[in-house]
């Protein structure tokens, strides 16, 4: 540590600059539309560097390498790369830095790909122009640049599994067997998850609840564990290695003593739909949720107790316990735990297809969703296996199985949900196995066999004779005396007009994100997709991690998935958690904020808008502090002083504003910079450059850690160098990154339109825009806008802004 | 006579969406009685084939605009819209049902679009008078000023 501190202010006493420049072809995804070498001859010429080349993949082993040698060779002090956007390879070149002995903070990225070749596809010489200008921004700030040294915070060895489905189940044994304490909380009375529901699982035939139960179990009595049931989580605090989460565990009224006996079921006169059975039977208020369920202890579901007005009404199941195990006194309880890792596996909701009134759901009682199908022809389930139709408890003979029902839709959900295909045809085949003599049409769009064994499952069922048409249909008529129902509809194969009747129809439902996904998304800051499934860091590379340090992702709340690739990713996610556990240690990045006490007037307005509360001091002491392991480097506070007290580690007002005048260098009047937070807005503009969206290429982006660290000091000195516009832009409200550190974005915003509004300066040219992470296509569309506005400015107006700002600040200055 | 861009009526864009699953198909009243025309095999011939092949088929002559296709339709597309286009674009190249022009004729002729003196002896029989003359001039100048004049001769 001491000696790296040695050599950090040896490098920082280097008082030339030596700057290293690499430009990156990456094949043709750079090279094919920008003119690298072009650029990498531009780079030579500015002030500082002494070497610039450029490479087919700087990346790679040889590109690394050369890199390092430079960096040994020629005394290299500050390198920068154009080439990915630093979301990507920023860890990789600075290790590259580092094995060569050069402070890894000294290294400047360029983002010549998503930013500028992946979206200016057809403008070579735009685009070549924008890649020399983005690399002269780069190296104006590596000039800034200075070395630091990361913290080490210690990790919690123990960690929190939120839901207790197959994937939680999972992971929480992955991380117990690990030897590390797992608190497992899941909402519902038992653990079990969707899996349980469901019969047998494709392509093997497992029987579910078969392979899952002994899992169950095993949670129940790892030592290692602790379940919580009815349990949620309600406040999350802290950060990678050290959150604090309360969660609130619900009365269950029912002692551990409980042996499940189920002496007091019977007795209790409440009576609800049973959830577990899908709604197809009815269970008391006092119940297990299944037979299998883990812990195995009753509840009383107080909502329909006769005693929820707090006084007891009925004794009725406290009679019949012969262990006095039912305490209606029972309270609900707030938990503290202090855990390093949490791995978030909540699940998904089942599609519900009242909305779709021509098939009839909800309306005609012999129309039902596959989840319903599972409980009926499951033994457990309230026919007790026997497939029967609701309308007369018949055996139906004609069954049809509907597919993409709320799935690959505008309508509904407009993706594929991934499951439905193969449990269609799993079902098809539990009806065959069981009463050979029904027939089965599936009525399907395209059937999805992709897995291991799934091909040939279907052609196991077509072999049985299930008829599968192509052809989802129409509408669905109901017989009211019978029942039964007909379906009209077009087999395409044929090219011919279809007229079915049936006994009973089954809709193949798709999933979708939970209904309460906004809410663990906004506890744990996580991103959403535009489909409102949990986003991955990255979608190839990181999988299971989230953009929250230390918040890993299993199962289905992170996209549609089978049972299989959800104990995949589980244990993928567990084992990413174990990593940072048997680790035990952290390094923060080296962005923290640090107040300079001789500056420092002890006024605390940076304590007031710091969402961490790691800002401490007072009148009393004379100034404020920053507590470094409390402050996570979203740089909130520092335009809020005003006195300069306030500086952001690596994110320096002095290398933001070289960056800032570098962009504006060359006809500033024709640019559009922007501002854009690390998290969301700078990767939604990557998500652009991913996508292929292409924008205009007058646009020069700046990264800071978050909106909120933006500046209006910044905006007023790109005006005041004739920035045509300024385009501000981080998380929606409420998805900030920083515990809503971004309300003071829009404050600062606003307030900054006040002044231009009263200066007689058009506003148009500042906008504030909220651009999510997979909104590539708003980005693409804010600068579009921007772009127009930009043409009806006259250089003429853009001169005047300028004059009158300068003018304004003189007048201030002279009156202070 | 003039040719008209589709495209301006219908999005272009629209007929990608289409996944052909038939639901449209399977809930229109004019296929019916006229098995011939099906709205998923329109928007699959109109982007295989082309608009100006479709515009040729006296077959997109049969829906009805009754939107049942599109209020079905998992993908939003306006399927009424896409026949209407095809067929203001065929109407503009000659290509109308003549039943079709010789009704618009009579329209603008008599204000009727079908000969009502029949009509008049059943109005008779049942104790009601002759019909109203209808507003003929009106009607023209509805037809002229909606373009139809453009489209057929009257």
């Amino acid at each position: 540590m001491e000696e790296n501190v040695e050599r950090a202010v040896r490098e920082h006493s280097h008082n030339d600059l030596r700057i290293g420049v690499y430009v990156c072809h990456c094949g043709k995804n750079i090279g094919g539309t920008v003119r690298c070498h072009e650029v990498a001859q531009y780079a030579q010429e500015l002030p500082g560097v002494i070497l610039a080349k450029d490479s087919l993949y700087t990346c790679s082993e040889p590109g690394q390498e050369q890199i390092k040698a430079d960096i040994r060779e020629h005394g290299l002090n500050r390198v920068v790369v154009a080439s990915c956007t630093p979301r990507l390879h920023e860890p990789t070149f600075r290790a590259a830095c580092e094995a060569a002995g050069l402070n890894p903070y000294l290294l400047e990225m360029a983002n010549i790909r998503e930013h500028c070749s992946w979206v200016h596809l057809h403008d070579k010489d735009g685009a070549t122009e924008k890649a020399k200008e983005l690399v002269e921004m780069a190296v104006s700030r590596a000039a800034k640049l200075t070395p630091q040294v990361e913290l080490s915070v210690p990790v919690t060895r123990k960690a929190m599994v939120i839901g207790g489905g197959v994937a939680g189940i999972q992971a929480a044994l992955d991380m117990a067997d690990a030897g590390y304490k797992v608190f497992l909380v899941e909402k519902t009375g038992s653990v079990g998850g969707r899996m349980a529901q469901i019969d047998k699982t494709f392509p093997t035939m497992d029987c579910s609840i078969c392979i899952l139960a002994p899992k169950m179990s095993e949670v129940g009595r790892h030592p290692n564990i602790e379940l919580f049931t009815l349990s949620e989580v309600k406040e999350v605090s802290g950060h990678i290695g050290n959150f604090k989460v309360k969660i609130l565990k619900k009365a269950r009224y029912v002692t551990k003593e409980c042996t499940g006996c189920g002496d007091c079921i019977h007795v209790c006169p409440q009576l609800s739909p049973d959830e577990f059975n899908a709604g197809l039977s009815i269970r008391h208020a006092i119940y297990i949720p299944f037979a299998q369920a883990v812990p195995s202890t009753l509840l009383i579901d107080m909502d329909q107790c006769l005693n929820n007005q707090g006084i007891v009404a009925c004794d009725r199941c406290f009679q019949a316990c012969s262990h006095k195990c039912i305490d209606f006194a029972d309270k609900d309880q707030i938990l503290e735990l202090d855990v390093g890792t949490i791995v978030v596996a909540t699940g998904v909701d089942v599609y519900d297809p009242t909305a779709l009134t021509e098939l009839g759901y909800g309306k005609f009682p012999n129309v039902i969703t596959t989840l319903e199908f599972e409980r009926l022809i499951n033994a457990g389930g309230p026919s007790g296996g026997e497939l029967i139709r609701p309308s007369d408890r018949e055996r139906p003979r004609k069954v049809a199985f509907l597919q993409c029902i709320g799935s690959r839709s505008k309508r509904s959900n407009p993706y594929c949900s991934n499951v439905c295909c193969m449990n269609t045809i799993k079902d098809s085949l539990l009806i065959k196995e069981h009463w050979p003599d029904t027939e089965i049409f599936v009525f399907y769009i395209d059937i999805r066999a992709f897995g291991k064994g799934f091909e040939d499952l279907f052609q196991r069922a077509r072999r049985e004779g299930v008829t599968f048409v192509r052809g989802i249909p129409g509408e669905i008529i109901e017989d009211i005396d019978t029942g039964d129902l007909t379906l009209l509809g077009e087999n395409t194969l044929m090219g011919s007009l279809y007229r079915y009747r049936m006994d009973m129809v089954i809709l193949s439902v798709g999933i979708r994100p939970r209904h309460d996904a906004e809410l663990i998304q906004r506890l744990f800051n996580l991103s959403t997709d535009t489909d409102g499934f949990f986003m991955e860091a990255h979608p190839k590379l990181r999988p299971v991690d989230t953009t929250t340090g230390g918040v890993f992702l299993a199962g289905t709340a992170e996209g549609p998935k089978d049972i299989k690739d959800s104990v995949t990713q589980a244990s993928a996610a567990a084992s990413r958690a174990n990593i940072l556990m048997s680790r035990g240690e952290v390094k923060v990045p080296a962005i923290t904020s640090r107040i300079d006490i001789e500056k420092c007037t002890a006024c605390g307005l940076c304590a007031r808008v710091c969402p961490y509360h790691a800002i401490e001091g007072g009148k009393e002491k004379g100034y404020y502090q920053v507590i470094e392991a409390a402050c996570q480097g979203c740089g909130a506070c520092v335009p809020e002083c005003r006195f300069g007290a306030i500086e952001q580690t690596h994110f320096t007002e002095e290398q933001i504003v070289a960056q800032i005048d570098a962009a504006l260098a060359h006809e500033p009047g024709q640019k559009i910079l922007a501002f854009a937070c690390n998290w969301c807005s700078y990767a939604g503009a990557d998500f652009a450059g991913v996508s292929r969206i292409q924008y205009p290429h007058n646009v020069r982006i700046i990264r800071t850690m978050c909106s909120a660290r933006v500046s209006p000091q910044w905006i007023e000195r790109a005006f005041i160098k004739g920035a045509g516009a300024v385009l501000v832009s981080g998380c929606h409200p409420s998805d900030c990154h920083y515990n809503n550190a971004n309300q003071n974005t829009a404050k600062r915003v606003e307030r900054y339109w006040r002044r231009m509004e009263k200066l007689g300066i058009n506003k148009e040219r500042l906008r504030l825009a909220w651009v999510s992470a997979a909104e590539g296509a708003q980005f693409a569309r804010v600068i579009h806008e921007m772009e127009a506005g930009l043409r009806k400015q006259t250089h003429k107006q853009i001169t005047e802004a300028s004059e009158k700002l300068v003018a304004a600040a003189a007048k201030k200055s002279d009156v202070s | 006579m003039t040719t008209m861009k589709i495209w301006k009526y219908f999005p272009r864009e629209q007929l990608y969406e289409c996944y052909q699953c038939a639901r449209c198909t399977g809930s229109c009243p004019a296929m019916e009685v006229a098995p011939s025309y099906g709205p998923r095999e329109t928007i699959l011939r109109t982007l295989n084939l082309g608009h100006e092949k479709v515009v040729e088929d006296e077959r997109i002559w049969l829906c009805c605009t009754c939107n049942v296709c599109e209020d079905r339709c998992p993908q939003k597309i306006p399927i009424s819209a896409l026949l209407v286009a095809l067929r203001n674009s065929a109407a503009r190249r000659g290509n109308i049902p003549s039943r079709l022009s010789m009704a618009i004729e009579l329209l603008a002729k008599t204000g009727r679009s079908m000969i009502v003196h029949q009509l008049d002896e059943m109005r008779a029989h049942h104790g009601l008078g002759p019909l109203p003359p209808a507003p003929v001039d009106e009607i023209r100048a509805i037809l002229m000023k909606t373009g139809l004049s453009d489209v057929v001769e009257f």
